[in-house]
């Protein structure tokens, strides 16, 4: 028998007592769905860096077994609660939605948003049907032990103007070191959407987030998700992502990351229809001993369609960062274009970058890109700067600051892109 | 104004500078002339204190301070300001953010109020008006995309905007065309005064004919191998280095 990581052997036998517990417990269906996820997990384990894909991120910090009563003494980085205004605002703490903590009332018809604990309760066969265990470790463990998460479903046509938030909040509750959030986003033919869901954390205390994320964008549909992890500093957070991008539907993602001791943000795209278009875009600021993980794929799958995707990593101290990206372009997928660029910025010399970009191209007629660059602040422009009276700190976050600003900029919710950008300004304070 | 006296740097243990001595007062614009590898950048980006270059020896006072024990922004913030043969790009950047933040960071150094947005607005537009500059340029990011005229334009509006005491032009003439150069000859002259002072280096005497300087110094391997007045340019166009310093290496340096 395979020897399993203490943390594996930890989920593997507690899950026939969880399997009650667990929301769903007396629907069949939903037994049937845990138990396949849990049969995947067992023969996997948790990833380790012998496994390609997880080469440069080492999970042995989690998987060891955990120490629940180590907490780190620093506060996670605060951010102004409802500095982004919005009506709309779906809480989870802990792991668990929180109906007091949330404004759901305003959502206008067509737009429903419900926690996945309700639907796995009492929810319509059809939408457990549609939650698959999928072949991942990190997502069959996820669908064995999936406790809640949103559900948004916006009917066809449909536009939402305002952001929804969905704010994931961590504190110091004994007994829940870990949450496994199950999303599902579909969106209506043409129907359109801004959501931006963010993690972050009122203790810096340690916990596993493995939150996975499933969207369906119906034809014409767009949506603008926007995430921001600033877990705390001892929290591992290990988050996939994925989206079907029908014909004319248009996804773009943000993803801005600056908390977490190790996290990891893996988004995957597939566009299945022409003029299909998928934008991923992203920031991970770091310092200290943090590691982040950004891994993309984009699979191209028929003919006639566009991605883009432009990253962008600021390291300082001994931060680790680590970004693949992979754009896949099936055998019949021509006229096709892919943009994708890697830049990091290491403010010191013991920060580190690992880049991974990958082509994979069957069509011939294509046009694909790819750039990576790591390097330093610019000595000349730092200079320059100085040279007119500004002092030397002052001058490194106006540089740093201009290496993120397009990026951000790129961010098309106006409201997400203040929000955002604020907040990049007050990690560069510490500087 | 300005007092070096027998500075030595050198930059990544290469000796450059081998012992210079200047004295610059009020009211005087100096040139400085040499061939390639003489030490002209050398010594500007010493007095402008840029890092990497290592003084060795020698003393640089400034309005009776201690220069070389000041950073670059207080240098700045005290009066020093240098024209780059190549001004920097700085993408991401916007030129008002630029000129705004060290605008107010010099005032904020002198103990002198800062301005807002709108009082600065006023201020340089009055500049870009009078250097006809278009406005447009101030949104752009720091000479990002700016042909080699536009750039020197901008080091021009600085040096209009932060009104140094010290002007510092680092081969300012280097792949400008003439109406190029007689902008940024016309930016010096309009601040020079009987309280400024300037030292303008250069390769070749074009220049000179646009900021008259009212000394010479021809510098050959790190030293000031002769001085005079601005006929000493012509001569130098005439003869070229090698024959200057060749006869030089003998007669050492003139003191004035």
């Amino acid at each position: 028998m395979k020897i399993m990581t203490p943390l594996a052997d930890q989920y593997l036998d507690r899950f026939e007592a969880d399997l009650n517990t667990l929301p769903g417990g007396k629907r069949e269906a939903v037994r049937r769905l845990r138990k396949s996820g849990l049969d995947i997990f067992s023969g996997l384990d948790f990833p380790d860096r012998k496994n390609e894909a997880w080469r440069f991120t080492n999970l042995a910090g989690l998987t060891k077994g955990t120490d629940a009563e180590a907490t780190v003494t620093e506060e996670a980085t605060s951010i102004p609660r409802d500095a982004l205004k919005t009506p709309h605002v779906m809480t989870f703490i802990n792991g668990r939605f929180s109906a007091s903590d949330s404004r759901l009332g305003d959502l206008p018809e067509g737009v429903s948003l419900t926690s996945l604990h309700a639907e796995l309760e009492t929810g319509n066969d059809d939408l457990v049907k549609q939650i698959k265990p999928k072949s991942g470790a990190l997502v069959a463990l996820n669908t064995a032990f999936m406790e809640d998460g949103f559900v948004l479903q916006v009917a066809e046509g449909v536009t939402l103007d305002a952001p929804v938030l969905i704010d994931f909040v961590s504190t110091n509750e004994k007994g829940r070191d870990a949450r496994h959030m199950r999303n599902i986003v579909l969106l209506g033919a043409g129907a359109t959407l801004t959501l931006l869901e963010q993690h972050t954390s009122r203790h810096g205390h340690r916990y596993f987030s493995n939150p996975r994320t499933d969207v369906t964008l119906a034809e014409g549909a767009r949506l603008n998700h926007y995430k921001l992890q600033d877990e705390s500093l001892a929290a591992f957070h290990l988050a996939e992502l994925d989206c079907e991008i029908t014909k004319g539907a248009v996804y773009e993602n943000f993803s801005l990351s600056l908390g977490g001791k190790l996290s990891r943000n893996e988004l995957t795209t597939r566009i299945v229809g022409a003029g299909g278009l998928s934008i991923l875009n992203g920031a991970y600021l770091m310092r200290g001993e943090q590691h982040s993980d950004t891994t993309t794929l984009t699979r191209h799958l028929v003919p006639e369609n566009d991605s883009r995707q432009v990253y962008k990593g600021v390291l300082d101290d001994s931060a680790y960062g680590v970004f693949q990206g992979k754009i896949h372009i099936a055998e019949d997928a021509q006229k096709v274009s892919g943009d994708q660029l890697s830049r990091a910025l290491l403010l010191s010399d013991r920060a580190t970058v690992a880049v991974k970009p990958e082509l994979e191209i069957f069509a011939d007629d294509v046009k694909c890109s790819h750039g990576a660059s790591s390097g330093e602040l610019d000595e000349d422009a730092l200079f320059y700067l100085q040279s007119r009276g500004i002092d030397a700190l002052t001058a490194r976050k106006m540089l740093i600051d201009a290496f993120l600003t397009d990026v951000i900029n790129e961010i098309s919710n106006e409201a997400v892109r203040e929000y955002f950008s604020d907040i990049a300004t007050r990690w560069l304070d510490k500087v | 104004m300005l007092e070096i006296k027998d500075l030595h740097a050198e930059i990544g243990g290469k000796e450059i500078l081998k012992g210079i001595t200047l004295s610059i007062k009020a009211g005087e614009i100096h040139a400085v002339m040499g061939p390639n590898g003489a030490g002209k950048s050398t010594l500007s980006y010493v007095l402008a204190g840029r890092a990497g270059y290592n003084v060795t020896k020698g003393t640089v006072t400034y309005k009776g301070e201690d220069l070389l024990a000041l950073s670059p922004d207080e240098r700045a913030a005290k009066g020093i300001f240098l024209a780059f043969q190549y001004p920097v790009e700085i993408p991401g950047v916007a030129s008002a953010t630029f000129l705004k933040t060290a605008y107010n960071a010099q005032r904020k150094y002198r103990g002198e109020p800062e301005v807002d947005a709108m009082e600065f607005l006023k201020l340089i537009r009055e500049k870009t008006k009078e250097l006809d500059i278009k406005d447009d340029m101030l949104k752009r990011a720091v000479n990002v995309g700016f042909s080699g005229g536009e750039k020197k334009r901008n080091e021009v509006l600085q040096m209009a905007l932060l009104e140094p005491d010290f002007i510092l032009l680092d081969e300012t003439d280097s792949g400008l065309d003439i109406d190029a150069l007689k902008i940024a000859a016309d930016g010096v002259n309009k601040l020079r005064s009987p309280n400024r002072a300037g030292l303008v280096i250069t390769h070749y005497q074009r220049l000179l004919d646009y900021i008259v300087p009212d000394f010479v110094h021809v510098l050959a391997d790190g030293k000031i191998v002769k001085s005079g007045d601005k006929t000493l340019a012509y001569e130098l166009e005439e003869k070229g280095y090698t024959g200057m310093t060749d006869t030089a290496g003998s007669a050492q340096s003139v003191q004035l």
